[in-house]
């Protein structure tokens, strides 16, 4: 016997050869010439019958002989169609003999075809069209789509918005960084991290370590110009810069800002300070020399002219979480927010530094208060219990999770408080707010239930 | 059985029938027509949603009318009425001549926290922008100087951009001698803003142009900045300019420095550059009381009357 390759051995021992009925060679296979064999020979028998009786046919089936009886069924439905994988498999001669053609034995593909070929034009329209609903929105949201969906700048805009982050705070040189601190910057880092892969911004990761970068002068926490500067400088295409500071939580990350914030600008700052105005400003300059706009509380009114947004806690302006838009005034501003006659007449009284110095140009420069605005302090920079609680808590201050507020921001903790404490606490609470159906479906459905039925708490 | 016999068929065909008026729409044309509509839809409201609700920001931009006014400070109590009526009739002659307008402040007019009354050019100038919007040029000219070539014009002579461009002193101290802030090297003339002059000292602050618009407004104000009036500064707002010149490039860039002679001639050359014929103003700066300084313009006053007449 020649063939073009060995074949191949089958399970049962034993050569399968198709299209081979020459049975005079295998070595496992019996033959009738071999003389002591005990196996019982009916059984070949009847093999060899069979294969005399459908000689070139390669099925053993005794039942469903002929093409009607096999394909009864299926012509009633649809055109037959052959399968010749399940032809091979029927071609163990010692299995058990199966009806190759019913219908419990088609394949799910089959019937499914069946039904396909019994359905009407206009019904597998609606399919198809179902179908590509199906497939769109499982494309967008389980694949990359989205987030460059989110993120260019026609479609959801996200490009248009940088964070920079103040990591590294002093960077250990004035105190000992812990592993407590550590872990306050890999949450806060993690955390700004997830918020801008979900909404396709720019995130900028800036080390706030304590240097001294300048000749002759300390210039700390100034440097927030600098890197304004430079983030502005490598995201071309960012319109608003978002300051954070390191011990700040996001609570709330399925808010996008422009949802939250910029899509309503006008409808959700105040211009007019005399709103909320712990620091006593004088609104508006009435200088007789200004004019109109200058003179006016809300400035020229128009939304677009709002370039500095910020919150006011407790003592006047806070810095830990505040909107720049890029722009020609945004310019003016970094340049002259520090300045050497200005700091060598303030610095004893400036406190917090850059923070004074803005509230300095605030209240004396009627350029600078035409473009700043205010946002509600919940809305961007939420104070923990902890800050600002000399009179007690403030709903204008203080974080309350029936409201979902966006941020929190610890400020303060490093004096007297416990940051990692608190950070980690609204970690949790964070991820315990914002959990996916099943687990509310897991722990606010099934556990308390069968608390109620067995009176034991169960940990899911 | 017997049917009866149709109904004879008209002899003229009918018409071909058509559902819709307007031949070649048919329905599913109009299918393919309203996906088409409704694609381009989509893709009108992705491109423009963003900011469709508000107008972009856009910076002012005056009309020009006037092109410019001159400002003159007028030191009331220190000056003869005479002289000062003198110095406004020359201001007055020169902006009738060319449609400009003048303004005149007085010291004593502003509040200023007990600052040098020198300051108050600054708060005029202000002031200037104020009152008139929608001016192209402001001029201030020191009350001690008069013009003298009634034929040049701020914006063809002083600011325009070409002139500007041939004219201006690149990459030279701000503060000679020895600054080590120059002028940028790159600037060019129509990104001027702010045009002034330096004489042998430094800075010269009796003259400048200062073009009209938000960056004026912001250069004005921060010029004024309290910090800078409550700080003693020598020479008042004449350091408090070199000042911010030289620590803030956002003001530097719009400087533009000339020849001392455009604007700024002295009527003698012991401080910068003496005054020649056709210079467009000259200013006495040599004079240290009042009445020295009448004496030393009365010569000028009658120059320049000489001129505007002729002219």
């Amino acid at each position: 016997m020649s063939l073009s390759r060995s074949p191949s051995p089958v399970p049962g021992g034993g050569w399968a050869s198709p299209g081979l009925n020459i049975n005079t060679s295998g070595r496992s296979s019996p033959s009738q010439a071999y003389t002591g064999s005990t196996a019982t020979p009916v059984m070949w028998e009847s093999a060899r019958l069979k294969r005399a009786g459908n000689s070139g046919y390669p099925s053993f089936s005794t039942q469903n002989k002929g093409f009607f009886t096999r394909h009864m069924r299926r012509i009633s439905s649809s055109l037959p169609r052959f399968s010749n994988a399940q032809q091979h498999a029927e071609k163990e001669k010692d299995k058990p003999v199966r009806a190759p053609w019913s219908v419990q034995n088609l394949p799910l593909l089959g019937r499914l075809r069946g039904i396909m070929a019994r359905m009407g034009r206009k019904m597998k329209m609606r399919l198809l069209f179902l179908f590509l609903l199906v497939m769109a929105v499982v494309l967008f949201y389980t694949t990359p789509l989205v987030y460059y969906w989110r993120r260019t700048t026609w479609l959801g805009g996200g490009q248009k918005f940088v964070i920079i982050l103040a990591a590294n705070v002093g960077g250990g040189v004035m105190e000992w960084k812990g592993a407590r601190e550590w872990a306050i910057e890999r949450d806060s880092v993690r955390n700004k991290k997830r918020y801008v892969n979900r909404w396709g911004y720019d995130l900028e990761i800036v080390d706030m370590s304590t240097k001294k970068r300048y000749a002759h002068e300390w210039r700390e926490s100034w440097e927030k110009v600098d890197f304004i500067r430079n983030s502005l400088k490598k995201y071309p295409k960012a319109e608003w810069i978002w300051w954070l500071d390191l011990n700040t939580f996001i609570m709330e990350p399925t808010y996008s800002l422009q949802d939250h914030i910029f899509n309503q600008l006008d409808k959700h700052v105040y211009r007019d300070i005399n709103e909320y105005n712990p620091l006593n400003i004088t609104h508006p300059i009435t200088d007789p020399y200004l004019d109109a706009t200058s003179q006016s509380p809300i400035g020229d009114g128009n939304p677009n002219s709002v370039n500095l947004v910020l919150s006011q806690d407790c003592s006047g302006f806070n810095l830990g979480s505040f909107f720049v838009r890029r722009s020609p005034w945004l310019d003016r501003l970094l340049d002259v927010w520090w300045d050497p006659v200005a700091y060598e007449q303030k610095h004893m009284e400036w406190e917090h530094k850059e923070q004074d110095a803005l509230e300095q140009l605030y209240t004396t420069q009627p350029w600078i208060r035409q473009h700043t605005a205010f946002l509600p302090q919940r809305m961007i920079n939420s104070f923990p219990t902890g800050a600002c609680s000399e009179n007690g808590n403030d709903t204008r201050i203080h974080y309350n999770q029936d409201d979902r507020d966006f941020l929190v921001n610890m400020a303060g903790c490093e004096w007297g408080r416990d940051c990692w404490g608190e950070m980690y606490s609204f970690r949790e609470l964070s991820y315990y707010l914002n959990r996916n159906p099943w687990e509310l479906f897991k722990e606010d459905l099934v556990a308390v239930l069968w608390e109620k039925l067995t009176g034991h708490k169960v940990k899911l | 059985m017997h049917l009866a016999y149709h109904s004879r068929k008209a002899s003229s065909a009918p018409p071909f029938p058509r559902g819709a008026k307007m031949p070649g729409l048919r329905r599913s044309r109009l299918k393919v027509i309203a996906l088409a509509g409704f694609a381009l839809l989509t893709l009108l409201y992705l491109v423009t949603k963003p900011n469709g609700r508000h107008t972009p920001y856009k910076e002012y931009t005056p009309s020009g009318r006037p092109p410019v006014v001159v400002l003159t400070v007028l030191d009331e109590a220190k000056y003869s009425s005479t002289y000062l009526e003198a110095i406004k009739e020359n201001r007055i002659q020169y902006a009738e001549k060319h449609g400009y307008k003048t303004f005149f402040a007085k010291v004593g007019d502003y509040d200023m926290n007990n600052a040098p009354s020198s300051w108050t050019s600054v708060v005029a100038a202000r002031h200037v922008l104020t009152q008139f919007p929608d001016c192209r040029y402001l001029w201030f000219l020191d009350q001690n100087a008069l013009i003298m070539n009634p034929q040049r014009t701020i914006e063809a002579h002083v600011m325009d951009p070409a002139r500007l461009d041939e004219g201006m002193i690149k990459d030279y101290p701000v503060v000679p001698p020895d600054s080590i802030i120059k002028t940028f090297s790159h600037l060019r003339g129509r990104d001027v803003e702010f045009l002034l002059t330096q004489d042998k000292d430094g800075l010269s602050s009796g003259s400048w142009v200062l073009k009209n618009g938000e960056w004026a407004r912001f250069f004005l104000e921060t010029w004024f900045d309290p910090l800078y009036r409550s700080y003693n500064f020598q020479k008042a707002e004449t350091h408090a300019l070199e000042h911010i010149v030289q620590w803030h490039p956002t003001i530097l860039a719009r400087l533009g420095l000339v020849a001392q002679r455009t604007v700024n001639s002295y009527s003698t050359g012991d401080h910068g550059e003496a005054y020649q014929p056709g210079d467009l103003a000259v200013r006495f700066i040599d004079c240290s009381t009042p009445s020295a300084c009448e004496k030393e313009a009365e010569p000028y006053i009658a120059q320049s009357r000489a001129a505007f007449q002729s002219s």
